[in-house]
């Protein structure tokens, strides 16, 4: 890593959104450099700063989505349905590069922040458009969630099920995330163009086209006729030694060992089973295969019986395939997550470390996040930055645009 | 649309990488102006035959997900253990912008295809790298797939199922194309300094990288300690009426109703259940939810009895808010999924319609799709353009090192 400016240094962003994918985006330039503002309502500021008390979230006293979300941004309050609020925005705008909105279509022409809006404004502006479902249809003014757009209409939870079983769960905000770095493409291909013809642009995505997009395999396939098989639950294996057990600490072992044919002798005496190796039902491949459920019975219980420590420490070193569920308490203390750059330590005793954006650059380090700010806390700053006297920036406080 | 040059007309990129995200990145770049060389060795990427490998792929005629991996790219096939092989990439590294790898870094360093290497060549290069888990620590050598790396290693999968149950599944190549966009944004990152230095650039990512940042609320979660219990299933859930329900035809119906108070009657109307609105059991919301499991089982027998279609008549009829879970094969006929530009029209004539990516431009239209490459259809077009003479492009066939 060498001191050269990080690559977004000097870029204005304002980060009109609200939520998580439209403000990861912001994040995630910031992290490179940019010098991003968040514009919220003033008083509860972005509804965001409270998702850390949602039912579905880890329960905690620390605000951790708003650390990870809000992190080195400033904040301006602006009431943006006052005059004065326009007029400031106005100003900002001139001297920004980049602006990110998420707002359905209807609170966009509301609020006189459609592109064509803005355009005049600052027609060198890169203005990044987020919606749940795209910008015509009949759902353009549909609010869009992770959940429901990305996940539930894309057709991944459908997917992402056993045979027979209930769909599949999505995690708080994960398609968010993955949407949040093709806003990131999509911004640089703007910047790109403008580097090139000195114009700014709008781009853009939706929620359910990145969930097309990500479960594109299927989807593709869909677009010729082809059908997903269903999947067979660890239950009903249809090769007993490719398969998931559950191990006495409630660990799930991926056994994958598809060299059966070479590898099924050793695998009877790490169990300690031999005489499965006389047993009829199980003498070759194709007697394997057949009797998967009876194979399955006696495994089981095999696997139940021991931690998952143990099954690591006797199948390693075997050459037998195998793997085990992650979870997130061992991950976070992963040598290789520490390696791959995936935490990073912030300054914000509170909450001393945070997720990386997962962009890696030979030629600059993402920045150290300190504290999010709180709601308005650059107001004065970014106002007289953007030349606004002490005196106007007291009047746009008491008629209440500023918050 | 405004303008018909595309931000990275101009661009030559080599696609040095199997399987799909790397691949799909180089897709991506293609979408958007850039001309992709896809290297392959003599037995051509294994992702041309991964639908027939894969139990997990559905069935069909045409290669679709080949076709949607390597649309608009040329091939060559060139193998790289031949010295003269090896230097033929070199001329065409020479001639090119973007390289974007996979190998493992062993493979790497054997082939001389490692940034430092390639570097010497030209220095104006940008050299995108994907691995699994990252390019030090202890797995940096260990291959990585989307259903390891991405999903089971950074605890999606665990986290992504029903209390007791087995861990999520999920879809092929679901995280490989997210972590595409993520290469994408790396590598025009490197373009932008690129343009104000005259700098090439090494950039990089991990699936297993990826995964984090997709499931970044779980894990800043559990960076502060905070842990999400696992979902109750649909049968015992927390509450009946923001729950999951099969019906009749095997669709899901998703209830998500906030407003209890005002929606009990009219549901259990919608349902045909009018006895239970005055039932004492389910009176009140706190009564609902303490009988939640007992709820939970009557509805879920009465939308069993009719199919999806009923039900989602019935409940709009009485302003019931639910959503539904679509399958793959609901996308392709979705008028909004064409609205919001997802599934677009093909010059192939098998297969004539396919996923843009998520990437929407104002002046730009990303490219139509055309066939995907014979293996090597293209190795002698492609090394004449580097200033090859018919007679060398001659010897390297004759030597095998050419295909």
């Amino acid at each position: 890593m060498s001191d050269e400016p990080l690559p977004l240094a000097g870029l204005v962003v304002l980060d009109i959104s609200s939520f998580i994918a439209a403000p990861a985006a912001a994040a995630a330039l910031a992290d490179y450099g940019a010098d991003v503002i968040k514009i919220e309502p003033p008083g509860d500021g972005d509804p965001h700063r409270n998702s850390y008390r949602n039912a579905s979230y880890p329960p905690s006293e620390h605000n951790f989505p708003w650390q990870l979300d809000g992190r080195l941004k400033r904040s301006l309050a602006l009431d943006l349905k006052t005059d004065g609020a326009r007029t400031i925005l106005n100003r900002l705008l001139k001297r920004a590069d980049v602006m990110i909105v998420n707002f359905p279509p209807p609170a966009r022409e509301r609020l006189r922040l459609r592109w064509e809006d803005i355009e005049p404004n600052n027609p060198r502006l890169i203005y990044c458009s987020l919606t749940g479902y795209g910008e015509t249809g009949p759902d353009r003014d549909r609010p869009g969630f992770d959940v429901t757009a990305y996940f539930g209409r894309s057709g991944i939870l459908d997917a992402a099920r056993y045979e027979g079983g209930p769909p599949g769960l999505s995690l708080p905000a994960q398609g968010d995330r993955a949407t949040a770095m093709t806003l990131v493409a999509a911004i640089l291909m703007g910047l790109r163009r403008r580097d090139q013809t000195g114009k700014g642009g709008w781009v853009g995505t939706s929620l359910y086209a990145n969930g097309v997009w990500a479960n594109g395999t299927s989807a593709a396939g869909a677009l010729v006729g082809a059908k997903l098989p269903p999947r067979r639950g660890p239950d009903k294996p249809g090769n007993a030694l490719t398969n998931l057990y559950r191990t006495q600490d409630d660990r799930w072992l991926q056994l994958l060992m598809v060299r059966d044919d070479r590898l099924w002798e050793k695998f009877c005496a790490v169990i300690d089973r031999p005489e499965l190796l006389v047993d009829e039902r199980f003498t070759g491949r194709p007697e394997r295969r057949a009797h998967a459920m009876d194979l399955f019975a006696i495994l089981k219980p095999v696997f139940a019986a021991r931690p998952y420590a143990e099954w690591e420490r006797l199948l390693s070193g075997t050459g037998i395939p195998f793997g085990v569920i992650g979870r997130l308490a061992d991950v976070i203390d992963d040598e290789q997550a520490r390696h791959a750059g995936i935490f990073a330590d912030t300054t914000n005793p509170e909450i001393p470390r945070t997720v990386n954006t997962p962009i890696r650059l030979g030629f600059a380090k993402p920045r150290t996040a300190g504290p999010p700010p709180t709601v308005g806390q650059h107001n004065d700053e970014v106002l007289s930055e953007a030349g606004f006297s002490e005196a106007e920036i007291a009047a746009l406080k008491k008629s209440g645009a500023l918050g | 649309m405004t303008e018909t040059a595309l931000p990275l007309a101009g661009l030559r990129v080599l696609d040095i990488s199997s399987f799909i995200a790397a691949p799909a990145a180089a897709v991506v770049l293609g979408d958007w102006g850039a001309d992709v060389i896809k290297v392959e060795g003599p037995e051509g990427d294994p992702n041309r035959r991964i639908m027939h490998d894969s139990s997990n792929y559905p069935k069909s005629p045409v290669n679709y997900p080949w076709q949607m991996d390597s649309r608009n790219k040329r091939s060559i096939v060139l193998d790289l253990k031949q010295a003269d092989a090896r230097a033929a990439l070199d001329k065409l590294i020479a001639k090119s912008d973007i390289l974007i790898c996979n190998f493992p870094p062993p493979v790497r360093d054997k082939l001389r295809l490692a940034y430092d290497d390639v570097k010497k060549v030209n220095p104006r290069l940008i050299y995108a790298s994907l691995t699994g888990y990252g390019e030090s620590g202890p797995d940096r050598d260990r291959p990585g797939f989307d259903a390891t790396a991405y999903f089971a290693r950074s605890g999606l999968l665990d986290a992504q199922r029903y209390e007791g149950g087995p861990p999520g599944v999920p879809g092929p190549a679901q995280g490989d194309r997210a972590t595409a966009m993520t290469l994408v944004s790396a590598i025009l990152m490197a373009l932008m300094h690129r343009t104000r230095t005259g700098e090439g650039a090494w950039v990089g990512t991990s699936l297993l990288g990826n995964g984090l940042w997709s499931c970044g609320v779980i894990a800043q979660a559990a960076l502060v300690g905070a842990f999400l219990p696992h979902r109750p299933p649909p049968d015992r859930p927390r509450s009946a009426l923001g729950n999951i329900y099969r019906t009749e035809d095997d669709r899901w119906l998703q209830l998500t109703i906030v407003r209890a108070d005002k929606l009990w009657a009219p549901l259990c109307r919608a349902m045909g259940l009018d006895s239970l609105i005055d039932d004492p059991r389910f009176a009140t919301e706190p009564e609902r939810r303490a009988r939640a499991p007992e709820l939970a089982n009557l509805l879920s027998d009465t939308f069993a009895l009719k199919p999806y279609e009923h039900w989602r008549e019935a409940l709009a009829a009485h302003s019931v808010t639910f959503g539904v879970i679509s399958r793959p094969q609901d996308v392709p006929d979705d008028q909004q999924a064409v609205a919001c530009g997802a599934v677009v029209d093909t010059a192939i004539p098998e297969m004539p319609r396919t996923l843009a990516d998520p990437i929407r431009l104002s002046f730009a239209s990303q490219r139509i799709a055309h066939a995907a490459p014979g293996l090597g259809e293209h190795s002698e077009e492609i090394l004449r353009e580097a200033g090859l003479s018919a007679q060398e492009v001659a010897v390297l066939r004759a030597s095998g090192a050419l295909k």
